[in-house]
C-alpha cells in the first residue's frame, strides 16, 4: 500500500462519571492509505462514535495523536471532512446553499463557490435539485446533500459515522453504490464507521474490528473483493465468506455488549 | 370538504353574531339611560369622535410620539433580550446562574419601576422608552434562551467541523435556527412594550396616546376616549398580523 494519509496513534479516551473512570477507547492505532476505504466496525458501546469525534477534532483525547500527511491535528481541521449519522442538512438553506456552506465559512469567492457546488451536486446525482429545500427531499437525498457538502470542503480524509443509519435497507444499498462510485471517482481516502457488517464489506478495502468496552483494535481484515464494485457484490460467495469471518470476530464482542445491557434492566421477582 | 366549508361559514356567522350582539347590547345600554351620562356612550357618538380624531393634528403628533417610543423600546429591549437569551441558552453555567432571576422578575408588573425610570430618564419619552424596553426584555430573553436549547445539536457540530468562527456560528446557524422563537419573541415583545409605554404615558406624561386617553378621561370626553381605545386596539391587531405574516413567508421545515 502507498504511504498513509491518515495515521491514528494510540488514541485513549476516558470518561469520568462520579468517582469512576471508564476507558471508552483504549490505545487505538491504525493508518489509512491514499485512496483507501477503511471501515471501523464494532458493537454498540465500543467507542466508535467517541473515536469519530476524536478523529474529527470535535472531542479531545487523553492520549495519542491524529496525523494527516505528517501534520498532527488539533481540533477540527480542513484535512478531515465529517459526515454525521443524524439528519444534518440546514432546513432553512436550499440544497445548493447547504453545499456552499463550508465554502462560505472558508471565505471562498462566489464564482468559485458556484462552480464547486455544481460539481459536487452533479457527483452525488442531485443535479436539478439546487433550489429545493431539504424538506422537499427524501432521507437518502438529504444524506447525499450532506456528503456533497462535506466533499465540497475538500478534505484529505472523508470521515463518516454510520451515514446510512437513518435510512431503509434498499436506500442504504443504493446509497452505498453511490458512495462507492464517488469514492472511486475522487480516489477519496475514506474512514467509515459502521455497525453493519454488510456495509463494511461492501464499501471498504479493510475492516477494523473493535472490541466491546474498552474499545481496542481486535483485528484488521483485508477485503480482497474486486474494484470497481457495485451493490451486486453482496450476492457473491466471497462477500458471504467475509461477512461470516467478520461476524465470527464480532460475535463475542456483541454478546458481551448484550449481557451488559441486559444486566442494567430491572429484574422481575 | 362540503362539511368543512359549512363549518367555516358557521364559525364566521357565530363570530359576526358575537360582534353584532355586543354592539346591540352596548347601544341598548347607552340608550336606556340607566348609566350616568356618557359612561357608555352611543356608538354614533363614538363614530363621530373617531371622525373628529382623524381630523385632529394633535392626534397624529401623539400617535407618532407613541409609535417612536414603542419602536425604540422594542429595538433596545429586543436586542438586549436576544443577546442575553443567546448567552443564557448557549452556556449551561450562565443559564443556571442567571435564568431564575429573569424567570421570577419576568411576570412582576414592571410599572413598579416607573418612579425609578422617571428619576433616571425624566418625565419625557426617555422614561416611557425605558418602561417599554424593560417590559420587552424579559419575554424576548426567555424565549431566545429556550429556543437556543432546542437547536438540533448536530447542526452545531456541523458548523464546528467546518471551522465556523463564533460570529459565523451566530449568523449562519444560531439565528436562522432560531427564526421561529425570534419571531415569536418579537410578537410578544411588541405586545408588552406597547403595554409598558402606554401605561407609563397614562401615569405621567405630556404626550402620546396614553396621555390623550387620560386627558379625554379627565375632561369626561367618553366618546373621545373610546375612539382612542379603538385606535390602539386596531393598531395592535394590525402590527400583530403583520409580524405573523412575516412568519408565514417561511420556507417549509422538516
Amino acid at each position: 500500500m502507498a504511504t498513509p494519509v491518515l495515521r491514528v496513534e494510540n488514541i485513549v479516551k476516558r470518561f469520568v462519571t462520579g468517582s469512576a473512570s471508564i476507558t471508552a477507547v483504549d490505545h487505538v492505532s491504525f493508518t489509512v492509505a491514499q485512496g483507501e476505504v477503511l471501515a471501523i466496525i464494532g458493537p454498540s458501546g465500543c467507542g466508535k462514535s467517541t473515536l469519530f469525534n476524536v478523529i474529527g477534532g470535535l472531542a479531545g483525547s487523553d492520549e495519542g495523536r491524529v496525523i494527516v500527511e505528517g501534520r498532527t491535528l488539533s481540533g477540527p481541521d480542513p484535512a478531515i471532512g465529517m459526515v454525521f449519522q443524524e439528519e444534518s442538512t440546514f432546513p432553512w438553506r436550499t440544497v445548493a446553499d447547504n453545499v456552499a456552506f463550508p465554502l462560505e465559512v472558508a471565505g471562498v469567492a462566489r464564482t468559485e463557490r458556484l462552480k464547486r457546488v455544481h460539481h459536487y451536486l452533479e457527483l452525488v446525482g442531485l443535479k436539478g435539485f439546487e433550489q429545493h429545500h431539504p424538506a422537499q427531499l427524501s432521507g437518502g437525498m438529504r444524506q447525499r446533500v450532506a456528503i456533497a457538502r462535506t466533499l465540497a470542503f475538500g478534505p484529505k480524509v472523508l470521515l463518516m459515522d454510520e451515514p446510512f443509519a437513518a435510512l431503509d435497507e434498499q436506500t442504504r444499498l443504493l446509497l452505498g453504490d453511490k458512495v462507492l462510485q464517488i469514492q472511486q471517482a475522487l480516489a477519496q481516502t475514506t474512514l467509515l464507521i459502521t455497525h453493519s457488517i454488510a456495509e463494511a464489506v461492501q464499501l471498504s478495502d479493510r475492516v477494523l474490528v473493535m472490541t466491546y468496552r474498552p474499545g481496542r483494535v481486535k483485528r484488521i481484515v483485508d477485503i480482497k473483493l474486486p474494484r470497481p464494485r457495485t451493490a451486486e457484490i453482496i450476492g457473491s460467495k466471497d462477500f458471504g465468506l467475509y461477512v461470516a469471518e467478520i461476524w465470527n470476530d464480532l460475535r463475542d464482542e456483541a454478546s458481551l455488549g448484550m449481557k451488559d445491557a441486559e444486566a442494567k434492566l430491572p429484574q422481575a421477582e | 370538504m362540503a362539511a368543512e366549508g359549512l363549518m367555516i361559514s358557521r364559525v364566521a356567522l357565530l363570530r359576526l353574531a358575537i360582534i353584532a350582539s355586543t354592539l346591540l347590547f352596548w347601544e341598548a345600554l347607552a340608550e336606556s339611560g340607566l348609566l350616568f351620562r356618557d359612561v357608555v356612550p352611543s356608538l354614533f357618538k363614538i363614530a363621530h369622535a373617531l371622525g373628529h380624531l382623524g381630523a385632529n393634528a394633535d392626534f397624529y403628533a401623539n400617535l407618532s410620539a407613541t409609535a417612536v417610543e414603542v419602536g425604540v423600546s422594542l429595538a433596545i429591549g429586543g436586542s438586549v433580550g436576544v443577546a442575553v437569551g443567546l448567552l443564557l441558552g448557549g452556556s449551561r453555567l450562565m443559564g443556571r446562574a442567571f435564568e431564575p432571576y429573569i424567570h421570577y422578575l419576568g411576570p412582576t408588573p414592571k410599572i413598579i419601576f416607573f418612579p425609578v425610570m422617571i428619576m433616571w430618564f425624566g418625565i419625557g419619552p426617555g422614561s416611557k422608552i425605558a418602561m417599554g424596553a424593560i417590559s420587552c426584555f424579559f419575554p424576548v430573553a426567555l424565549i431566545t434562551a429556550a429556543g437556543m436549547r432546542q437547536i438540533d445539536q448536530v447542526l452545531i457540530r456541523v458548523g464546528r467541523s467546518f471551522r465556523a468562527s463564533t460570529w459565523q456560528m451566530v449568523t449562519k446557524i444560531y439565528f436562522p435556527a432560531l427564526r421561529h422563537p425570534l419571531l415569536n419573541g418579537l410578537r410578544l415583545g411588541f405586545g408588552v412594550s406597547v403595554i409598558g409605554v402606554l401605561l407609563a404615558e397614562t401615569k405621567l406624561s405630556n404626550r402620546g396616546l396614553g396621555f390623550m386617553v387620560m386627558q379625554s378621561y379627565s375632561q369626561f370626553d367618553m366618546p373621545g376616549m373610546y375612539a382612542l381605545l379603538l385606535v390602539v386596539f386596531s393598531l395592535a391587531i394590525m402590527v400583530n398580523s403583520l409580524v405573523s405574516q412575516l412568519g408565514g413567508l417561511e420556507v417549509p421545515n422538516h
